[in-house]
């Protein structure tokens, strides 16, 4: 055996693990589920063994599908009520942290932990929170003789469910962006704010002269995976709303937070459609993508 | 910008002591807000059943009762074994798995190196959600269903973690090894008794943030398991949560249960953590 060859096999067998699971889940997946939406699940009982092929069937419908519309559009509202509401908590906790204080690591900790814990069960203690009649954010709001909400809930209201959901959310994960915008305020020489107060500059023209403009890729960094993030928008729905609830919009019922990750998962799990869910996925893709490709234009441009 | 408001008389600054009060002010409303659900959590779990909805701050006859009930009477004790299961091995094999392939992309030179570490990193634009319905239909179809392995398998090739633990391999240096080899050393020795001794940094920080993340992958545990005796704590919760939604007080132990171990292990760790879930935002 020559050497290179030796090398090679040695090398690729520190890889075979790896690899193994990676082939097998995470790239043959891609074109299975494009095999899986040519096909219609005939037999519950049975689903792999009679799936019916059925050509463009499931893609044809997805472009018919009232439901699969409106969860774009409510993917969207998602995302720009976390996407902004994020950036401005996490800039908001970074301006705060970003002095030398003592506790300063404290605080950051304190801010950050919400981030690593789960989703879900977060996302159950604030039903508790959001609750009708006896939750502890309506009786707080009695206080001051708001009742709107009194009746069902914060998440059974549907003007309120989806801003609801965006702040248990923002609340949570909000810690992640601080830390980001606080490397890079690092970054920032403190001479520019130095020649800035020589000239008189109060602390908002500094922040919006200097500070907020020099952190523009961070906040096009959280821009582009909050949106992936909404995409994929799942464990805090199935937790605190369940699609719900609906309104009426032109005689159908829609659900007030039925996104796009959550229709999926009901398509699969709960009605146990496998191809049409695999054609959803596939939407899910694509737009991901497309966000991904303008996303690296976009840095392109940037830095050009 | 600055240059238009010259004419504008600068502000006199607050005094520093008033400065430090407004901020500390300003960090510890901060927290308030950002904490007081996982307060809300344990002061709830700690309250006697039919104060569940009181609004004490601090229970008024505090019980650890809903612990103990939830923990013996509704499973949880065992869901709290299979979580600490499922996450610790799945965190011990996808740090493995990926130390090995990071060290071969890191010091070793083979076909298509460069072309295949594109292509691994390549599949971190698609969306997890994406991977739902083909990785549930692989598993099912692989006889695997309601298994431990079936909630492990599929995230064992952390791209993710390869590309941090290449970064980091690719700091130690090749006279290490070369003199290693000349010692008549194997190739797995030369793996056990330098690059990871020497790497063991990167894979704490690893090993934590896959137990953290199989710790609540409550999604796939969900739709792999249909029996009781295989439920996560978060699985457990959501059965617990659809069957007794009237137990508020139980809810919330159960939630502090799966939310606390977590909790801890940032506390002691937390550079780590952050250092690891923020380095590959940091760098793009």
């Amino acid at each position: 055996m020559t050497k290179t060859v030796r090398d090679n096999l040695v090398a690729y067998a520190f890889l075979a693990p790896f690899l193994a699971v990676f082939l097998t889940f995470l790239f043959y997946p891609i074109f299975y589920s494009l095999y899986l939406s040519f096909h219609r699940v005939t037999d519950l009982y049975d689903v792999f063994g009679k799936m019916r092929f059925v050509g463009l069937d499931n893609f044809v419908q997805l472009i018919h599908d009232g439901q699969l519309w409106w969860s774009l559009l409510m993917t969207l509202y998602y995302a720009a009520l976390v996407i902004p509401l994020g950036i401005a908590v996490s800039l908001a906790l970074a301006l705060l942290l970003n002095n030398r204080l003592p506790f300063r690591s404290l605080f950051r900790s304190a801010y950050f932990m919400p981030y690593v814990l789960d989703m879900f069960v977060v996302g159950v203690v604030w039903v508790l929170i959001y609750s009708p009649h006896f939750g502890v954010l309506n009786r707080l709001l009695l206080l001051f003789d708001i009742d709107v909400f009194l009746e069902k809930g914060f998440l059974g209201h549907p003007l309120s469910a989806m801003p609801a959901v965006a702040v248990a959310n923002v609340l949570k994960s909000s810690g992640f962006g601080m830390v980001l915008y606080l490397a890079a305020m690092a970054n920032i020489s403190p001479s520019l704010y130095e020649a800035a107060a020589m000239d008189g500059a109060d602390g908002w023209q500094r922040f919006r002269a200097i500070t907020f403009p020099l952190l523009k890729p961070v906040t096009l960094f959280m821009v582009i995976i909050g949106v992936i993030a909404a995409l994929n928008a799942f464990a805090e729905i199935y937790a605190m709303t369940e699609g719900g609830p609906n309104v009426e919009v032109r005689g159908r019922a829609l659900g007030a937070t039925w996104v796009t990750g959550y229709y999926l998962f009901r398509t699969f799990y709960v009605s146990l459609k496998l191809g049409y869910a695999a054609a959803i996925s596939y939407v899910l893709l694509i737009l991901t993508l497309i966000i991904s490709v303008v996303n690296m234009r976009l840095f392109r441009t940037e830095r050009a | 910008m600055i240059s238009q408001n010259t004419n504008r008389r600068p502000q006199r600054p607050l005094p520093p002591q008033l400065q430090a009060t407004l901020l500390y002010l300003g960090l510890i409303l901060g927290a308030i807000v950002v904490l007081f659900p996982f307060f809300w959590m344990l002061t709830t779990a700690l309250k006697q059943p039919g104060q569940a909805y009181s609004l004490d701050l601090l229970p008024a006859e505090p019980t650890l009762d809903n612990f103990g009930r939830i923990l013996r009477d509704y499973g949880f004790a065992r869901y709290f074994m299979n979580s600490i299961i499922v996450a610790t091995s799945a965190a011990f094999l996808a740090t493995l798995f990926a130390a090995l392939a990071a060290y071969a992309f890191a010091k070793k030179d083979f076909l298509l190196k460069n072309q295949l570490f594109l292509f691994l990193l390549a599949s971190l634009m698609i969306p997890g959600m994406m991977y739902m319905v083909p990785q549930f239909a692989i598993i099912s179809r692989l006889g695997l269903m309601n298994t431990r392995t079936a909630m492990v398998l599929p995230h064992l090739a952390n791209v993710f973690g390869l590309f941090l633990m290449k970064q980091f391999m690719e700091t130690i240096p090749g006279s290490l090894i070369d003199s290693s080899r000349i010692d008549g050393a194997s190739e797995l020795q030369v793996f056990r008794s330098i690059i990871v001794p020497l790497s063991l940094p990167i894979i704490a920080t690893l090993f934590l943030l896959t137990f953290q993340f199989h710790w609540g992958n409550f999604l796939w545990q969900l739709i792999v398991t249909n029996k009781e005796s295989l439920y996560t704590v978060p699985v457990g919760l959501a059965m617990f949560r659809d069957a007794h939604e009237e137990l508020v007080t139980l809810k919330m132990a159960g939630a502090a249960i799966s939310i606390i171990p977590i909790g801890v292990l940032f506390f002691f760790t937390q550079r780590l953590f952050i250092e690891g879930m923020t380095r590959g935002a940091v760098k793009g």
